[in-house]
């Protein structure tokens, strides 16, 4: 008996391909925000976000959808970020995009839009192996052991990072929010 | 000093937590994206081998090594070539094993079977399946138009990169599909409203040479001789 095993039939491919384009789609706007907190200028956020897509479809099949699905692509996200870096070797800086959000108000809007640029601004200065583990524990809202499977850390090394990256970001927003209060 | 490190931290406070919005992606944006992977998806549809070749094909070996070796032994007892063309020919298998001279005979024990023949026999009579399948009159004119109607979209908004991306993927998958020379007229337009006249021009000539007689051809020229000025 020892050469039966169970086997598990693949999806069929159509339902592969739907699944993986409607998660993506739904995902799109978590995945837009969070390539723009990690650095990603706006001419290059669509041809990574495409990557990044190119990478699911290829690894589809072979993920667990059943368990949460952000964390795994904010650690992908993360990876492709990095190697463009590398690749690039510089850091741009970059004019804050404009995104609108039609149910706000436009007072709420110019203010949650200020804060955004100024976030996104503060979180430049942060190193960007520290600022993920910020980004996913304090803005995601990730728990710390989720933050240390997803980027291949020890829990305490990602507690350390966010210790130290939670300094220098709010060093870095007090002093822009003192700035923008001086002006 | 005190209140206004505290109203600062408050401040801190605030636009973090502003922060932790989830901002929506302008629907531009958005489109775009979605048509890349769409477009992605279906390249590698088409491109991809069949989805389950290799168990499907194993079993397959195996009982063609099954089948060809109970054949020998009826050919070795006298039964043999009838039953075995026969047979051959209803496992659906094109090159038998007497037919090609330098293929070693398949011992009934051997599971691995020298391997390259049939494999990609049955992967490609398989694709043929497929293709055979997508080009069923409903099917493609339904693929064809919701390709076309995509990049007419993309060309309505101005994108004239993705169009040309979706024009280019239409052309790869339907050459001579029926809304060709459809295609042919937005691959033109599109190369013209990205300002890439050389280019509109060499298409517009392959244009005229294919469809001579096309109601599209004055608008083009038009459209042609804009992009150039």
């Amino acid at each position: 008996m020892g050469y039966l095993r169970q086997v598990r039939s693949a999806p069929p491919e159509a339902e592969i391909e739907t699944s993986c384009l409607s998660v993506y789609e739904r995902e799109l706007d978590y995945l837009f925000e969070t390539l723009q907190r990690l650095g990603a200028s706006p001419r290059e956020v669509e041809d990574l976000a495409q990557e990044i897509f190119l990478i699911l479809h290829r690894n589809w099949p072979t993920l667990d959808i059943s368990r949460p699905f952000r964390p795994y692509l904010f650690a992908v996200a993360f990876r492709v970020v990095c190697a463009h870096r590398r690749r690039r070797g510089r850091e741009v800086p970059y004019a804050y995009l404009e995104a609108e959000d039609p149910a706000i108000s436009p007072e709420e809007s110019l203010q949650s839009k200020e804060s955004a640029r100024v976030l996104m601004a503060a979180l430049e200065t942060v190193p960007l192996p520290r600022r993920a583990v910020v980004i996913m524990h304090d803005l995601d809202g990730f728990s710390i052991v989720e933050v240390a499977a997803r980027l291949s850390l020890t829990r305490f090394g990602a507690y350390a990072r966010l210790r130290k990256a939670r300094k220098e970001l709010a060093s870095a927003l007090r002093r822009m929010l003192k700035e923008r209060v001086g002006r | 000093m005190r209140l206004r490190d505290t109203v600062t931290d408050q401040e801190v406070k605030a636009v973090m937590d502003r922060g932790r919005q989830i901002r929506r992606a302008p629907d531009l944006v958005r489109a775009r994206l979605l048509a890349r992977a769409r477009a992605a998806v279906a390249a590698s549809t088409a491109a991809a081998p069949v989805a389950f070749p290799e168990k499907p094909a194993a079993w397959h070996e195996r009982r063609l090594a099954v089948a060809a070796a109970a054949l020998m032994v009826l050919a070795a007892t006298g039964a043999g070539a009838a039953l075995y063309s026969h047979a051959t020919h209803s496992a659906a298998i094109s090159p038998t094993p007497q037919r090609s001279p330098q293929r070693p005979m398949i011992p009934a024990s051997a599971p691995e079977v020298p391997p390259a023949e049939p494999a990609p026999q049955l992967v490609s009579s398989s694709r043929l399946q497929r293709s055979h399948r997508s080009l069923s009159p409903q099917e493609s004119y339904a693929a064809e138009l919701d390709l076309l109607q995509r990049a007419q979209s993309n060309y309505a908004s101005q994108d004239f990169p993705d169009a040309l991306m979706l024009v280019a993927e239409h052309a790869r998958r339907f050459p001579t599909g029926r809304l060709a020379e459809e295609r042919e007229a937005l691959r033109v337009r599109s190369l013209a409203g990205a300002g890439h006249g050389d280019e509109a021009r060499r298409a517009l000539a392959a244009f005229a040479k294919r469809f001579p007689r096309s109601a599209f051809l004055p608008r083009l020229r038009e459209q042609a001789r804009a992009a150039d000025e």
